[in-house]
This record gives C-alpha cells, structure tokens and sequence, in this order.
C-alpha cells in the first residue's frame, strides 16, 4: 500500500487555494441527495454538521451523550490559538504555522498545518458572529493571552470555559440545521462498525443505548469525530465515556492508524487519591506562570511542606532549566516530575506528586493578585482536595490528556477507505508528537468549519457512488459480528468487573508506554496486554440484559477495544526507537537527559494496518518533508 | 387578537397577568384599608366616607371592574396551579427547600392555598358586609347606612374578630410572595434594586395584614 | 485515612414504565477524597461482582463542566454544595453512618428512562427553537468589527455559563425550564450578534418551552440556589421584559 497523502502542488500558502479551486464542485440542487453520516459531535463533529447542513446536504449525527452538547470538547479551559495579530505582536499566518511544526517536534505534514493557521483568523469570525463570549477590553475589542509558553499573545478565550463557549456555538449551529431540517441527531448512539461495500464507507452499524437494539444506516460518506484513545490509560483528564471504539472498528475494517504512541501527557493535574479514582482533572498550565514547582531533598521526607527549610528543597525544574525554569514545556516538565518521583522524592499519600507552591507569588503580588488570577483554579483544586493552596503548596501530577495520533488521513482528511473522513482529534495531522497549548480547539473547528466543506464535496462530486441499501449483506454481516460480540460479552459471566480490567490495563500502560519509555518495558507490556486480554474474555462479569439501558455493557466493549488497541500503542512506541515530543524513548536522550530525535530514521508518519487481533500489524510509512520549517533540536536550558 | 390571546395564554404571559391583576388588587387593598381607616374618627366619618362612595354613579362600573380583575386573577392563577402540577406527575420521595439565595417561603409555597382561603373570605366578608345587615341610621343622617355600627357590632363577637384576624394573617402570607413577585414576572430584577423589592414586599405586606386585622381587635378590645 | 459506611436508598426503576421504589444499600469503606459518584462506582463495582444489575447513573467530564450528571441528593439537586454538581462533591460531606437518598430528576419533560437516568432531550429541542444566532460558515465580519462592551460580554457569559444539566427543572416545584432558556435568552441576547434575532427568540423558545410541557415560574428561585454555574434569576426577569416586549411592542 502506497500512502499518497495527496498534498497540492505549490508554495505553501498557494496550496490550500489551489486546491479549493481544484476540487470538484456539488450542484446546489443535488446536495440535500447526498447523505453524510457524522459520528460525534464536539468540536469537530458538531462543525461539520452545522456547516454541512447549512450547505444543504443530508446530515445524520451521531453522539453517545444524551444530547450533542456534552462531547468532551468542553472541558478545553485555556483558549483557541489563531494568527489575527490583533495585539501587533509580531503574529503572522507564518509564524502560527512554524510553531505548531515546530511545537510538534517535526512529526507534522508541513501543508496541513499551513492550512489549520490560514483557517484559524475565520474561526474565530465565525465564533464571534455565533454569539461565542469571548472575553473583552474596555475599549470592546477582543482580549488575547500568551498561552502555553508562546511568545506571541494569540489565545482567544471565554473565562475557564472556551471549549464549552465554543462547542455550544457549533451545537446551537446545529440545532439550527435541525430545526430546518437538514441535520437529524440521533443521541444515545454507539457506532460499534463500519460498513465498507467494494472498499468504500458507506454505514454504520451502532446500538442504539437506550433500548438496545442494534441500527443500521447507510450514507454516501461517513465522517468519524470520535476523539482521542487517552481513556486507555484508564486515567486521564479525559471524560470517562470518551472511548477508542468507533476509531478502532474503522481500524479493524481496514483504516490506518496512525502514531499511536504520540500520547500527551498533560504536568499541571490534581494527583491521584486512591483506588477510587475515576479521573484525573487538570488545572490549567498557567498555574506554572507564578508557581514554583518543588521536591524535598531527602527521599521519604514526610514531614508537612511548612516545616521543610529552603536548604531542603530541591526546585528541579529551576535547577535543570535555567532560563526556563518552571515554564519548560509540558513533555518536559510532565518527565521531570515522573523522575523526581521514581527516585523516591515525591510527596503525598501515594508519593505520586510534587508540590507547586505559591507562597513566594503570594509574598511577592499580593494574596489578591494570586485570587484575580488564579481564584477559580484555587477553588477547584481545594474542593477536589480540601487543602488550601494559599496555605500548603498544591500538589501536582501528571496525566494522560490529548491524542496526537489517530486514524491517517490524507491533506483531504480522509482516510486510505474512501469515503471515511477522520476529524478533531480523532485523526493524526496536525500536531505531529506533541500538540500546543490552545491548538487542539483550533484544529477541531478548522476541520469542521472550514476544511471538510470543501474536500467532501470534491469525494461527493467526484462521482461514483452507488447508493447502498441497509440490507446490504455487508450490513448485515456488520450488524452480526456486532451482535455476535454483545453476546458473547454477556456470556461470560466471570468475576471481574470491566472497570478491574480497566484499572489493570490502565497501570501496564501508565508504567511501560507512559512518561518514559524503553525496550524492555515496552516489550514487557507488549507480552502482558494480549494475557489482559485474554483474561478480559475469560472472567469479565456483565450482568443485566442487551435490551435496555446498560452502562456496563457499554463500558466492557469499549474496554475490550481497549485491550486490543493498547497493543497497538505499544508496538509503534516499540519500534520508533526515537524520542520526539510526548514520546520519550529512554533509550535516545541527550546526555543532558533530553529527548533526542532521530530524523534520519524516524522522519515519517507510522500507519498501521490491522492483521487481525494477536497478529502483528503492518507498518505503512509516509515520508515527512520539512520545506519550510527546518528540524532543529528543542533546548530549554 | 389572536395575538394578543397567545401572548396572555403562554407561561410567561400567564404570570404577567396574574401579576398584573394581583397588584391591581393591592392597590385597591391599599385604598379599602385608607377607607378603614375612618372607622377611628367616629361613626359620622366612616358612614360619610361609605355614603360618599355608593352614591358616586362610577361606583358600579368600578365594582364590576374590580371584580372581573378578581376573577380573572383567580381563574389565571387556578389554572397555572393546574398545569404546573402536570408538570411533574411523579414526586419526590424526598425534597429539601434549596436555601442558600433562594426566595422560597412559607407564602411562595401556599399561594394556591392562601389564595382559595382568600376567596372564600372574600365571600364572606363581602355577604357579611356590603350585603349584611342593614342598621336604622342614626335620625340626623336620614339614609345614611350605619356601617360603624355594623362593624363594632360584628368584631365584638370574638368568632368573628377571631376568623378575620385568623384570614388577614393568610393575607399577608399570600402577598409576602405575591408584591415582590409581581415584579419579577413584570421583568423588573436586578442586582440593585431586588434587595429593595423583596423587604418593600415583605413590609407592605405586614403593613396591609397587620392594618386591616387592628380593626376586629381594636373593635373588640377597645369598644367591648 | 479514615473509613465511613454509608447508608443508601436508591431509586430504582428498571425502565419508563416499570414501577419503582428506594432500594437500600450500604457501601462499606467510603474514603473521604473520594466524590460521590466514585462512591456510587465503588456500590456499583460490588453490583457487578456479584452479578447483579448495577445503579444506572450518568455521568461523562466528572469535572463540573459537561451537565451530564445530576442526582438529587437528600432532596436537593447536585447535593448540598453550592455552585457544584454531582460529580464535584466529595464524601468528606457525610460523616460514618449517613443515610443518603438518591433520586432522579423529576418532570414531565424529563421522561424516567431507566434508575437515575433521565431523557433531557427537551433541552435540545429548546435550543432548536431559536437558541442560535442564523449565521452560516462564511459570511461572518471580521471578529473585532463591531465592538462591545467588557461589561456586555461578561453579563453575556455568566449566562452562557449554563451547562444544561437540567437541576434547575429538577428543583422548581413547577418543574419549569425558564431558568435554562433565560439564560440562552440573556447569552445571546446582551450580544449585538444575538440582538438581531432576540424577540423572535424569545417567543419562540417561550412557546416551545410550554409545548414540551414545563411548567411555569412561580419566581422561588430554588433554580438559581442549585444552578451549578450560579446562573442569576435576574435573567428571568429579562427573558419576562423581553417577551412583553416582543409580543406588545415588537409585532409578535
């Protein structure tokens, strides 16, 4: 399989026009006979639907939630990057682009990023004219931050909630569709299969949640904007139904999949409590601006915070990153605290943390300075915690966050099956190894909005699409291994709960494919996942019946995907031997203990291509070229 | 008209008119208790302030008018009561007031039940009074209905001093929610004057309970 | 750490037209940190061993933010903390030997659909009435071309802040949705993008919001004292203006 990414020819900011006036057109009067099916419904999703619907096709949304508005697009707190330069500070289309590639450790297709940068300055036209609250100066215009490190203050925001503010714009645009007719929602629905006739998408089989049954439905193009996979570690700051299922089905019916192995792994989250823990919630990275992040000196020391002397702290990051100090970028600093950590010198009941201490900002600012900008962070962080981090330093971990891998997509955003389309965060392009600060939103209005408008009508247009009836023998053979699968999970009839399991591969995969990486551990997980799995088949206990409202069954489907994806994970973090981004080979370090890259082997996307579950996958590459943007080492010190 | 029908006929527009004809009733409770308040200088007063309103030919028209601004009043807020019990067929097993900023109350929760005794009140006092027993004028006043001695013949009996205390009491329990409420369903809330509102309310509806119920005790205490 | 036993009657109600009743239960080893919904995990992970149909309850972010859960708590939606939902407390509330009861959300609007889960699709449909500003992909002005006030803005996003969790139905006696179309009513309309639309809005929503069968206010405000945001009754009071407004004066 040859993987043509199909990117235009041309300087790159020609490309994107070109290619708009290259691609094929729909005949208005012909649109609303095209069905597109949409699964999920954040940012991506919801986008999509809107603007599709708007443009008259007939758009079916799919979501698991009960309604569109709960993707987990929400809970973005910090901001949306785009290059208006409203603040005159040097931003450029440019220069938003070569940060992204560059943020991304060249692991990112050069043309797309130059594209979501282009797109960026009308999403937030879009947003603003859709009643979107961003945040305001006195003199009305728009405000902006400096975000994530960056030097140019480009970060809409809407308080702590611009995921929400912007995902209740892109769902009221669609209900909007709705109302008029042209998009139907169907909530409470689980895709659990792609239906590919002669090589190309058209359906899916899903269950309907609430009543169990098992649906069908056919369309000319499916559009996938499930997610990220971050749930497979069992612990993350994602939502505890965001899931890898309808990803991995597509997988299994022959999409690649690619980079799997870049997982982001966010260093400001509230730390675990204890077994109990369902999640891990993430504090905004601006609490690094005016926190000092510490260690006691000693191993073990568990005396309180107050009574450790200065002489035995050790301020790592300031130590390690002289010039950057606590403001190192997230992979950095995440690594940093598993090390501290690992060496014996974490605190907390668990020893799984490292204090982020505001007393010096306090005596510095103010205590209300700290209050107007930190307030609600503190609030959260003492409700979650009862601690008051006025008084005791908060402590901090890191956590599983964002997805940067994701089913392959070609510059059209569709996958190597005709007719699936991969949106959001659920495909791989845009944020090569490792994603920027206030980029994920970015990206998933860009796709939806602006993006999947154009390159689907060119599928659409480009002619060839018989359509397929949903008693097609391909849906009904979809609908059987659906079904067949339902049933066996309910057979088994074991002892252990799917969240056990979970629980358990959550741990293999936190441990071996997390922070840091080697050979040993990755191979070492690699045996162990296929033995969970095994396990998983043999002794899960799923009570209650197929045929109504169950939460359980659910949730062991999505685990028993889990199993066989985090296979997945693990051998393409086995075998990219480098370090870039989220992914830290130990193997491939400076001798200063940074990630090192390996352009000369590793410079390409790793598309996997499913053999069948406990057989190996097949590698696929697709070379990177960096036209514009030079490689470079990352430095901090 | 149709219209305008839709717009009185919707929730919102529900709660307007009953907060419309529930201040026009405050109103003229506030001009019935000034006309009360006669009764403390002397039968000659009250039964010239009496005799000065029946004779005013506007008196009728103004009689029906109140009264229809009182059936309405009803009728809105019977029916609302109705359809918000639909509203939720099945009821907690449990349930809390919320507190905190809330402005439940033991008024706010009675309405439909403080208004029902309201109405029979009204009944009743209306019988007893404007269509009660018919007192000699005094020989000076010829055709002059001697309302005084109605009243303080009335409130020396303790059952009846009793009952309408007992129902002014209801009274200003209903408008403890209803004159602070009225405002709100008229749109009128914001952080600076609400405050107001809410005591405003709540002092006016002490005011008005507290003022008509001194009549049956100042009746029976004072002229007993 | 300490271990507590709580004591639990749960509603339990096998589908829409099942019957249904409290369900006691008692959960063994309750850790303070842990939050009421992983207190529920730990009832339902002893459910499922012992092979029986756990608590269905919803629940998504777990972070306060995407208005999936919501229980009411000894009788109070989202519990006894103030401007948080379920998922945000914690059972370091309770202390050893509590009894807590747990029921779903009650409304017409908000069919039973299996123990604590409720259809809240009447919010969606709520929205599809209007609760958007018409504008299609494209032909938005640049962001900054028209100009509005800090103070606008922030108004337009303390309401905006609503997630939609439904607790305020779920508190008022009349089981009405003003407070929820009040503040998509008062997010858009503060905002000149919003205004173009805004009495067209408000009818429309007012008069979906009666069809669907919500109940009207009765201005107790039990909504604003559960509202996980904080959203203000004051928007209610602008929704009423509006409405008068749009019907008396705007030609609706």
């Amino acid at each position: 399989m040859t993987l043509d990414a199909k990117i235009p020819s041309g300087p790159i900011q020609e490309k994107w026009d070109r290619h708009r006036f290259d691609s094929k057109l729909v005949n208005p009067a012909n649109k609303r006979k095209y069905t597109v099916i949409i699964v999920g419904t954040g940012l991506a999703g919801a986008s999509a639907a809107a603007s599709l619907g708007e443009l008259g096709y007939n758009v079916m949304s799919f979501c698991i939630h009960d309604s569109p508005r709960r993707a987990h697009s929400i809970a973005a707190q910090g901001g949306i990057n785009a290059a208006k330069n409203y603040q005159n500070d040097g931003d450029s289309i440019y220069r938003l682009f070569y940060d992204t590639v560059k943020g991304g450790d060249y692991r990112a297709r050069e043309a797309n990023v130059y594209r979501l940068a282009q797109v960026s300055v009308n999403i937030i036209d879009q947003c603003v004219a859709q009643g979107v609250p961003f945040a305001r100066e006195y003199g009305g215009l728009l405000d902006n931050r400096s975000f994530g490190g960056a030097q140019v203050s480009r970060t809409f925001y809407a308080r702590g909630q611009t995921g929400q503010q912007l995902l209740i714009g892109a769902y009221q645009s669609m209900m909007r569709q709705v109302e008029a007719g042209t998009v139907t929602i169907f909530p409470n629905r689980e895709m659990l299969d792609l239906v590919v006739v002669d090589g190309r998408a058209c359906g899916i089989v899903c269950r309907n949640l609430i009543t169990g049954a098992i649906e069908r439905y056919a369309a000319h193009a499916v559009l996938l904007a499930t997610g990220g996979y971050g749930t497979a570690y069992y612990l993350s700051t994602n939502a505890v139904n965001s899931n890898v299922t309808a990803a991995w089905r597509c997988h299994k019916r022959g999409a690649l999949f690619a980079n799997p192995c870049f997982t982001q792994i966010h260093p400001t989250c509230i730390p675990l409590s204890g077994d109990h823990q369902s999640k891990l919630t993430l504090m905004s990275e601006s609490l690094r601006n005016d926190g000092r992040v510490w260690v006691p000196t000693k191993k073990g020391d568990k005396r309180p915070p107050s009574q450790i002397p200065e002489a035995e702290r050790d301020y790592y990051l300031e130590r390690r990153y002289p010039s950057f100090g606590n403001l190192v970028p997230r992979d950095v600093a995440s690594r940093a605290a598993k090390a501290v950590c690992d060496d014996g010198q974490g605190v907390g009941v668990t020893g799984f943390s490292v204090y982020l201490d505001f007393a010096d900002a306090i005596q510095r600012l103010g205590r209300d300075v700290i209050t107007e900008r930190y307030g609600n962070l503190f609030d959260m962080y003492k409700r979650i915690t009862d601690e008051d981090p006025y008084q005791v330093p908060m402590r901090i971990y890191p956590a599983v966050h964002y997805a940067m891998g994701g089913l392959w997509v070609d510059y059209n955003l569709m996958s190597n099956l005709p007719g699936l389309h991969v949106l959001g965060e659920a495909n791989f392009s845009d944020h090569g190894a490792n994603r920027l600060g206030a980029s994920a939103l970015m990206q998933g209005l860009a796709d939806g909005y602006f993006v999947i408008p154009y390159t689907l009508g060119h599928y659409l247009a480009s002619g060839g699409l018989a359509p397929v009836s949903t008693d097609h023998d391909a849906f009904a053979q979809a609908a059987d291994s659906v079904q067949k699968r339902i049933d066996r999970l309910l057979q088994v009839k074991g002892k252990e709960t799917p969240r056990q399991l979970h629980r358990r591969l959550g741990a293999v995969l936190w441990d071996e494919v997390g922070m840091g990486r080697n050979e040993a551990g990755l191979t070492r997980a690699i045996a162990r996942i296929p033995q969970l799995r095994e396990e998983f088949w043999q002794n899960v206990s799923v009570p209650g019946t197929p045929d109504n409202l169950n939460k359980n069954l659910e949730y062991a489907g999505r685990v028993a995907d889990y199993l066989e994806f985090a296979e997945l994970l693990a051998i393409d973090a086995l075998h990219r031997t480098e370090s870039c981004g989220g992914h830290f080979r130990e193997e491939s370090q400076t001798p200063e203990g940074e990630a090192k890259r390996d352009d000369e082997h590793f410079s390409y996307v790793a598309a996997w291509e499913f053999s069948g579950v406990d057989q190996p996958p097949v590698l696929h590459q697709e070379p990177l070229e960096f036209e514009y943007c030079k490689p470079s080492q990352r430095s901090y010190k | 008209m149709a219209t305008l029908w839709r717009a009185v006929s919707s929730s919102v527009g529900t709660k307007v008119v009953i907060a419309l004809s529930g201040l026009a009733l405050f109103a003229y409770l506030i001009l019935h208790l000034i006309g009360n308040l006669f009764i403390f200088l002397g039968p000659a007063a009250l039964n010239g302030w009496g005799h000065t309103l029946i004779s005013n030919p506007l008196v009728v028209p103004a009689e029906i008018g109140l009264l229809l601004i009182f059936l309405i009043h009803v009728y809105k807020a019977a029916l609302n009561w109705w359809d918000n019990r639909h509203a939720r067929p099945t009821s907690y097993a449990e349930k809390k007031w919320a507190h905190h900023t809330s402005r439940k109350n033991v008024g706010s929760t009675t309405m439909i039940w403080t208004g029902a005794l309201i109405l029979l009140f009204v009944a009743i006092h209306v019988s007893a009074f404007k269509y009660g027993a018919f007192y000699e004028p005094p020989a000076w006043e010829p055709g002059v209905r001697d309302l005084y001695g109605l009243v303080v013949h009335t409130f020396l009996n303790p059952l009846w001093a009793g009952f309408y205390v007992a129902c002014l009491v209801l009274a200003g329990v209903h408008l403890r929610h209803g004159i602070a409420s009225s405002f709100q369903s008229l749109g009128a809330d914001g952080p600076r004057f609400t405050p107001a509102i809410m005591l405003i309310g709540y002092l006016l509806a002490v005011v008005i309970a507290a003022g008509f119920a001194f009549i049956p005790v100042w009746v029976y205490f004072r002229l007993g | 750490m300490e271990k507590m036993t709580i004591h639990l009657r749960v509603w339990r109600q096998a589908g829409p037209n099942a019957p249904g009743r409290l369900v006691p239960y008692t959960v063994e080893n309750v850790i303070p940190d842990m939050s009421f919904l992983e207190m529920l995990d730990v009832l339902n992970e002893e459910l499922i061993a012992k092979g029986e149909d756990p608590v269905a309850f919803d629940s998504d972010c777990r972070e306060g933010i995407c208005g999936t859960c919501g229980l009411v708590i000894n009788g109070i939606p989202h519990g006894p903390d103030r401007g948080a939902t379920v998922c945000q407390l914690h059972m370091r509330r309770y202390k050893h030997g509590d009894t807590i009861t747990i029921e779903p959300w009650r409304a017409r609007a908000f069919p039973l659909i299996k123990d604590l889960v409720v259809d809240r699709s009447a919010f969606d449909r709520l929205i599809q009435a209007s609760g958007y500003t018409s504008i299609n992909v494209g032909g938005a002005p640049d962001a900054n071309a028209v100009l509005i006030p800090k103070d606008k803005a922030e108004r337009s996003m303390d309401a905006a802040a609503c997630i939609g969790c439904g607790a305020c139905v779920a508190a008022c006696k009349n089981a009405s949705a003003i407070l929820f179309v009040s503040a998509k009513v008062a997010h858009l309309g503060m905002l000149p993008q919003g205004q173009v639309e805004h009495k067209h809005r408000v009818v429309k929503m007012i008069d979906r919001m009666d069809d669907l069968g919500f109940g009207s206010c009765s201005n107790e405000g039990e909504c604003e004292a559960v509202c996980p945001k904080e959203i203000k009754l004051a928007n209610i009071a602008y929704l009423n203006r509006s409405y008068l407004t749009a019907r008396f004066f705007g030609g609706l």
